[in-house]
């Protein structure tokens, strides 16, 4: 069975062959797409001498976490042919399927089953039925065709290629070089000489894949959604009743988590009304969360969403994403309630955050965090409410106007070139003499976001007015401060 | 307001004292060309350079400065641990000298590319040095700088006025100027140049992000902040300071203060190599009439008496006599040692260079022009690279630098500049252009590209050249093309001194450990006269001292370079044959296909035959016009006598640089200095942009003096094609000699140069098994790595009848190491191994290695084959128990038959292949014989007796395949069958199309036509087959198909 990835449509363009390459040093390939597969590439293949190949390579890096991952998740889905799944790694799966195979109408069908689902799925997937583990794994991958169910396999046994036995890679080779190339051949020859050079293991492998000794298999543990029900005995309609009920569920889901030392990230609510549709609540926390209290309130917050219709005679409760949630102190004695730890404070701000977020929507709570840029606008960027401080803070020694202007409103005013501040300037029909100013400070424009801003330009000046009124006034330029347009601007406002 | 006219003359003054080039490598974004050009354009008096922590960039500052006459100050901007910056300039030339050991202590300290200074560091260098401080803010800090700058520069501190373009500017310069007032350090404006051009502000973008190894996206402020950092003219400045005139002013001030000028470098030959109580003229003159007579045992012939005469009065004349005496005391050295030199370069091809045996090539067999070595009138510094053997050149640098010491020896410095792979890779990454997509536009340029990224290339890779970054990459990178990126060593350019190097150029450590580098490369030294001496590898020569080993080991006779019997006729017609496989310089596909034109029949033949195959004389457009002329198709003329004296020697076509030179001498009246430059604009018009301005002169000149428009634009066509490309006529005949000794070597004793060839692997074009096969060819026998026979090098062992055959060595078996094999070796002494175990207990060498020499079948001359020998050492354990040693031995006594498939005969030689890249038995594609006649594929032998344009199809194991810069995307490739080899030539645009095929296989099918030229053969392809498949299984092939 062959994990290809877990996106499988991301790549349309059969012009550009794509492969996966992990992060050593050399860059080596791991797998290939068909396209790269027909030019010839193959894994193991150092990547640079592929794109001397194929100039239009694309590559992915390799995610040799994620693809345990998903193999574990593929793990968790074959359990509905069988409760006995295990995990050959890195791109296999072994199904007891001793029997189970009735249940779906015999081995043929089973086997055709998965492989379409799988196929389905985005998998390209080769599967083999025989007496033994080590037979399996060995016909699915060095079998001749896709699905194969092995009776009587002693001959097929026998063709295998040595590379078959699941030996390392330089135990393979070197029994090459002396002319052992099947399986066949290796069953043939004494055992003892064999063992005494290559290691108990070889021998071992021989015996697994005839049956000769059992291979013990480690099963998956088969985790499933942290899920709550209840039913009603009347149905219930009020906002107070339901109230009771999610307390109820609750209750329960948190102690569920507690034991596995989990906390919700995403809750489902869904109540079946006695007409057989059902109201659905969802709810997300910004941090993990199982107390009790905490996501009573977030879902009660959302009754008044909830249309009872004639009445709902049961409610499930999910959680459908969890995280780690290890135990907790539940306080401080020392800084208990003087606001003084930030974990408490924290904790608290969470909670507070969750209210508002559910409420308005997570994406209208931010902070307004400093950006490296020295174009006033883009200064500045909206970062979530709980986000770790970033370390940067806005320049002391430039002072910025407490208040900028969006977007900075074009002013009239006087000004010699090439780069004097002006006298007077008139701003929303008031004009202003200028008394003092500070200038130019010479801003460009950040000329790898855009075409325009390469040779544009802002003179930015700090003035005070005869009445003590502080402004920032700038007069943007292209290519010269000399020639070009006078266009004036008033930015900001200070104090 | 003043109109422009006013700039320089009757404005106020002004000095830019801050000027940073791009020699702070991926800081400064200017040239020092582009800086001064502006400068005088601009109206600036005299420019200051203040790198950071380098003088790299001052000789090309110093050059600049004196063709747009604008004043140079030397300078240099130092970094303190504790922040403070400081710019250095020295008033005469004895600051310089302690500028020059204050960053040469500073790069000691911090190693390679980092130079580490403190207060104290720079108190102890001060004298003779002007500094400016660059200051931060007026606070605290700036005040204790203050009174340090005071104390340590006397009279000679000032304070730097800067505007930064940033909130509160004037009031900063205004706290800053009462500082100043308040300390009595004087203010004087600066600018803090980093670029010629405001347009140059995004490319210091760039080089900024590259410095930093981060995407424009997210420098921040990472980036230079403060604005306006490019020449601006003194009005302007005027304008901007208008409320610190006296500090506008003072720049003149300083200018006038700092009188050091490169000028007053004057630099001294190293002395001892002197005659003690003689000058250096007499030592030189003793040294060559003792050798002399040495050499010429009858008594000096009358032609050499007076070519030696001639040239000691030319060398007294140009002073030039210590640089020979180094010279011929570090070949001295060698010769001592026994290692192989030749000298090679304008200098080194003199009667005298020859008594002394710095060179081989006789004055009176060769009838070379010499008269012509160093040149009176351009008084440029000689030159002499002096080739060692590959292998033990580093015995001869360490010598230098003992003898010399630390503080007079050195290497120069290479300056190594992007070129179009590199500019794009880097801009793409700054830009944030995926590693896939600077990959591929990068792996689009073959490596000497000078065009960049065009637009048909991107569009083969189907990029969207609409994309802004894609777009503004290829621009950028096309502008970065040519800035120096940093400073390498020169693989053995050495510059030796009398007094203290440290004090000429600063010197940093190389990354090689026991080396140093000043900051200056060969252009730099040039310009001011300082001796160099090229301490250059060789591989070949390597080759020819195991070559003159072996003949006196196995042969008795006794011979070396100079040794070598001249005019050898056998030798001439091997090398016409183009049975040149193996020797040095004409082995390459290109020259062997010219060998049977040029048809050599002396030596200097072989001369023009080294420097014509090149890429000058090819671009060109001189090899034609060369060959027809030979061959007598085409009348030789000369329109005048000057031209005839020039080019007399080569049929009147020029192929050597020194001809070039003095085409444009004597014939378009340029100058040497003149012509010399243009030699290196041509060499770099990269980067100066200069050679149409040369094109013109050289045309009119020669217009003028009564030749043809057209032959005069025919000849600067020629001359432009050589540039770096082209050979000076010495370095051609140094090589020639050496080609030449080599040819005689294989001509005469195959034997002993193959095996000498092999030890000195890998060098040259071919692989052992081209090299082998060619020997078997010529009738060497070649004997198999054997654990009984063989040493670490390939040796010769009798062969009856007197004859000698090569025996190959422990060398040849990949992946073994030398000390096993000297294991083995040494514990064989006279007694041979018996069995496996037997040799590994008694050489006690890893089990690993053992592996390593069954698989290579070096077990058969104990009756081992591959797959029996490797069984039985399958059984052994590198850390055998004592317990069960003797137990273990028993039980392999026990120890079931266990039958092995025998190997098949295509398995051996693929084995023979992967172990040892060289098969004695088959060649692979024998194997295949039978199923590639079926598909009408010829073997490569048969070619020969192909007519001219007839339709083919072979099939072979691809050798080489080259793709020369000169040959505008043509690809050369070499496949060779059992029968021979084929040479297959393919055009760019079928390359294009089956690159994969072309630069993917390793059995390759052309089919094409047959082109034949004399007696080289060449396949056009019309179409590539990748057969690899097929050469895959031959190892489970057997043989019988074979015969």
């Amino acid at each position: 069975m062959r994990n290809c990835g877990s996106e499988p449509d991301a790549s349309p363009q059969p012009a550009h062959p794509l492969v996966i390459a992990d992060a050593g040093s050399p860059r080596l390939i791991t797998a290939t797409d068909p396209a790269a597969h027909r030019l010839g590439l193959r894994s193991g293949m150092p990547l640079a001498r592929a794109r001397t190949l194929v100039p239009t390579l694309m590559v992915a890096d390799a995610e040799p976490d994620a693809d345990a991952d998903g193999l574990q998740r593929l793990a968790q889905w074959a359990v509905r042919y069988s409760p006995m799944v295990s995990i050959d790694p890195p791109d296999g799966l072994w199904i007891d399927i001793t029997g189970a195979s009735h249940l779906v109408g015999g081995e043929r069908a089973l086997l055709d089953d998965l492989v379409r689902r799988l196929t389905g799925m985005g998998v390209t997937a080769r599967a083999a039925v025989a007496a033994t583990p080590g037979a399996a794994s060995a016909i699915a991958r060095f079998g001749h065709r896709p699905i194969v169910i092995v009776d009587d396999g002693l001959d097929l046994l026998h063709s295998l290629p040595v590379a078959a036995l699941r030996l390392p890679g330089e135990t393979v080779v070197a029994l090459r070089q002396l002319g052992f190339e099947t399986v066949g051949d290796l069953e043939q020859t004494a055992r003892a000489p064999l063992a005494h050079r290559f290691g108990a293991a070889l021998v071992r492998r021989l015996d697994e894949l005839y049956g000769r000794i059992d291979e013990p298999l480690v099963p998956i543990s088969v985790t499933d959604v942290i899920e709550v029900t209840r039913g009603l005995v009347e149905p219930i309609s009020t906002a107070d009743a339901l109230q009771v009920v999610i307390s109820a569920l609750v209750e329960d889901l948190c102690h569920h988590l507690e034991q596995r030392g989990l906390g919700a990230r995403t809750l489902d609510l869904l109540l079946h009304r006695v007409d057989g549709s059902r109201q659905e609540v969802h709810i997300g926390t910004a941090q993990p969360v199982r107390s009790a209290a905490h996501l009573a309130r977030l879902l009660t917050e959302r009754i008044d969403s909830v249309d009872p219709g004639w009445g709902i005679e049961r409610a499930d409760l999910a959680a459908t994403l969890t995280e780690a949630l290890g135990a907790k102190p539940i306080g401080h004695l020392s800084l208990a309630g003087t606001g003084l730890d930030p974990a408490v404070d924290t904790a608290d701000l969470a909670a507070l955050v969750d209210i508002l977020g559910n409420r308005i929507g997570h994406d209208r709570l931010y902070r307004l965090a400093p950006v490296e840029s020295d174009v006033p606008e883009r200064a500045v960027t909206r970062v979530p409410l709980l986000s770790p401080p970033a370390g940067r803070s806005w320049p002391p020694d430039w002072p910025r106007p407490g208040r900028l202007l969006t977007p900075p409103e074009p002013i009239e005013t006087m000004a010699l070139l090439p780069d004097h501040p002006p006298m007077a300037f008139t701003w929303r029909g008031v004009r202003r003499l200028i008394k003092r100013a500070d200038g130019p400070e010479r801003i460009h424009g950040e000329w790898w976001r855009r075409d325009r801003e390469v040779s544009a330009a802002r003179d930015y000046y700090a003035v005070e007015d005869h009445d003590g009124g502080r402004y920032w006034l700038y007069r943007s330029w292209e290519d010269s401060p000399e020639t070009g347009q006078m266009r004036w601007f008033i930015h900001g406002l200070f104090g | 307001m003043t109109g422009d006219m006013a700039a320089g003359s009757a404005g106020p003054g002004y000095a830019e004292l801050q000027v940073t080039t791009h020699f702070s490598f991926l800081r400064g974004a200017s040239s020092c060309e582009e800086l001064f050009a502006q400068a005088a354009a601009l109206g600036i008096s005299a420019l200051g350079i203040t790198d950071r922590h380098s003088l790299a960039g001052i000789v090309r500052a110093y050059e600049a400065s004196r063709q747009t006459g604008v004043r140079l100050v030397v300078g240099c901007r130092v970094d303190l641990t504790d922040g403070t910056a400081l710019l250095l300039y020295p008033l005469n030339r004895a600051g310089y000298g302690r500028l020059c050991r204050l960053l040469t202590v500073g790069k000691a300290r911090a190693g390679k590319w980092a130079c580490e200074l403190s207060w104290g560091d720079v108190a102890d260098w001060a004298e003779g040095l002007l500094s400016i401080l660059v200051p931060d803010q007026a606070d605290e800090r700036c005040e204790q700088q203050l009174v340090l700058l005071r104390r340590t520069f006397p009279g000679r501190s000032y304070l730097a006025l800067a505007l930064r373009r940033r909130p509160g500017d004037a009031l900063r310069l205004q706290l800053l100027s009462d500082m100043g007032a308040t300390h009595r350090v004087p203010t004087v404006v600066t600018n803090d140049v980093l670029y010629h051009v405001p347009e140059r502000r995004i490319m210091q973008d760039i080089v900024t992000c590259i410095r930093e190894g981060c995407t424009i996206d997210s420098a921040g402020f990472r980036k230079e902040r403060y604005a306006d950092r490019f020449l601006k003219p003194p009005p302007e400045m005027a304008r901007l300071f208008a409320r610190h005139p006296e500090a506008v002013t003072r720049t003149i001030e300083v200018v006038a203060r700092c009188q050091f000028s490169l000028d007053e470098l004057q630099y001294q030959y190293p002395a001892e190599v002197v005659i003690p109580g003689l000058t250096a003229q007499q030592s030189l003159e003793r040294l060559t009439w003792e050798a002399a007579s040495r050499r010429y045992s009858d008594g000096v012939p009358e032609k050499v008496l007076g070519t030696l005469q001639h040239e000691l009065r030319l060398i007294d004349q140009l002073g030039y006599a210590p640089y020979f005496l180094t010279v011929h005391s570090i070949v001295r050295f060698a010769r001592s040692r026994g290692i192989l030199c030749q000298g090679r370069g304008s200098a080194a091809n003199s009667a005298v260079c020859y008594v002394l045996g710095i060179t081989s090539i006789d004055p009176e067999k060769h009838n070379l022009l010499f008269e012509r070595f160093v040149s009176a009138e351009r008084r440029e510094p000689p030159d002499i690279d002096v080739d060692f053997e590959h292998d033990r050149r580093e015995i001869v640098i360490q010598w230098i630098y003992e003898t010399y010491g630390r503080h007079r020896a050195a290497l120069t410095a290479v300056v190594t500049r992007y070129r179009a792979r590199g500019a794009v890779r880097d801009v793409g990454k700054v830009l944030g252009l995926t590693e896939d997509v600077t990959a591929a536009l990068a792996g689009q340029i073959w490596a000497w590209s000078d065009e960049g990224v065009e637009e048909e290339h991107a569009k083969q890779l189907n990029l969207n050249l609409q994309d802004r970054r894609l777009r503004l990459t290829l621009e950028l990178a096309q502008q970065l093309m040519g800035t120096p990126r940093h400073l390498s060593q020169h693989p053995g350019g050495f510059v030796l001194t009398q007094d203290r190097l440290d004090e000429l150029v600063p010197i940093e450590p190389a990354a090689m450990e026991d080396r140093q580098v000043i900051e200056w490369d060969k252009d730099d030294i040039d310009v001011l006269r300082i001796m160099k001496v090229d301490i250059l590898a060789l591989g070949m020569l390597g080759c020819m001292r195991r070559a003159f080993e072996l003949l006196e080991e196995h042969k008795g006779i006794r011979l070396g370079l100079a040794a070598i019997p001249v005019e050898d006729p056998a030798t001439y017609a091997m090398i016409r044959r183009a049975d040149t496989l193996g020797v040095f310089q004409i082995e390459s596909r290109a020259q062997m296909a010219m060998l049977p034109r040029i048809k050599p029949r002396t030596f200097y033949d072989l001369v023009i035959q080294v420097a014509i195959v090149r890429p000058g004389p090819i671009q060109g457009d001189m090899v034609h016009p060369y060959l027809r002329r030979r061959e007598g198709v085409e009348p030789v003329d000369y329109p005048t006598p000057e031209l005839k004296a020039v080019l007399g020697s080569t049929l009147g076509v020029p192929l050597f640089q020194e001809q070039a030179m003095r085409v444009a001498i004597e014939c378009a009246g340029f100058t040497p200095g003149e012509a010399d430059q243009l030699r290196k604009s041509m060499a770099t018009f990269k980067l100066t942009g200069g050679v149409s301005r040369f094109a013109t002169k050289l045309v009119d000149g020669m217009v003028a003096r009564g030749y043809s428009r057209d032959f005069a634009e025919h000849t600067f066509k020629q001359l432009e094609g050589f540039g770096s490309y082209g050979f000076p006529e010495s370095h051609a005949a140094s090589f020639a000699l050496i080609a030449y000794a080599s040819s005689w070597m294989k001509c005469h004793h195959p034997e002993v140069f193959c095996a000498a060839l092999l030890n000195a692997q890998p060098m040259g074009f071919y692989a052992p098994a081209q090299i082998v096969r060619d020997a078997r060819d010529h009738g060497v026998e070649v004997w198999p790595v054997d654990v009984n026979q063989s040493r670490w090098d390939c040796t010769l062992e009798p062969a009856g009848q007197g004859r000698l055959a090569v025996r190959l060595g422990f060398r040849m078996v990949r992946g073994l190491a030398n000390a096993a094999g000297a294991g083995i070796v040494s514990a064989r002494e006279d007694v041979p191994y018996g069995s496996v175990e037997d040799l590994w207990r008694r050489a006690g060498v890893p089990v690993a290695a053992l592996r390593q020499l069954a698989a290579a079948d070096a077990f058969a001359g104990i009756g081992l084959k591959r797959r029996e020998a490797a069984w039985a050492i399958r059984a052994l354990r590198d850390e055998a128990l004592p317990l069960f040693t003797a137990a273990g031995s028993e039980r392999e006594m026990e120890e079931p038959e266990v039958l092995l498939r025998p190997m098949a005969a295509g398995g051996e030689v693929v084995q023979d292949y992967t172990m040892t890249g060289l098969s004695l038995r088959s060649h692979p594609v024998a194997f295949l014989r039978q199923d590639l006649r079926r598909q009408g594929i010829i073997p490569c032998g048969d070619l020969a007796r192909m007519r001219d344009g007839r339709r083919v199809t072979v099939s072979g194991l691809v050798l080489v395949r080259q793709r020369p810069g000169s040959a505008n995307g043509v690809l050369f490739v070499t496949l060779e069958d059992e029968t021979g080899t084929a040479n297959v030539i393919v055009w760019k645009k079928l390359f294009e199309a089956r690159r994969l095929v072309v630069l993917g296989a390793s059995l390759l099918c052309v089919r094409g036509r047959v082109q034949v030229e004399g007696e080289v053969i060449h396949v056009i392809a019309d179409d590539l087959i990748d057969h690899s498949d097929l050469l895959r299984s031959v190892g489970n092939r057997q043989g019988e198909s074979l015969r």
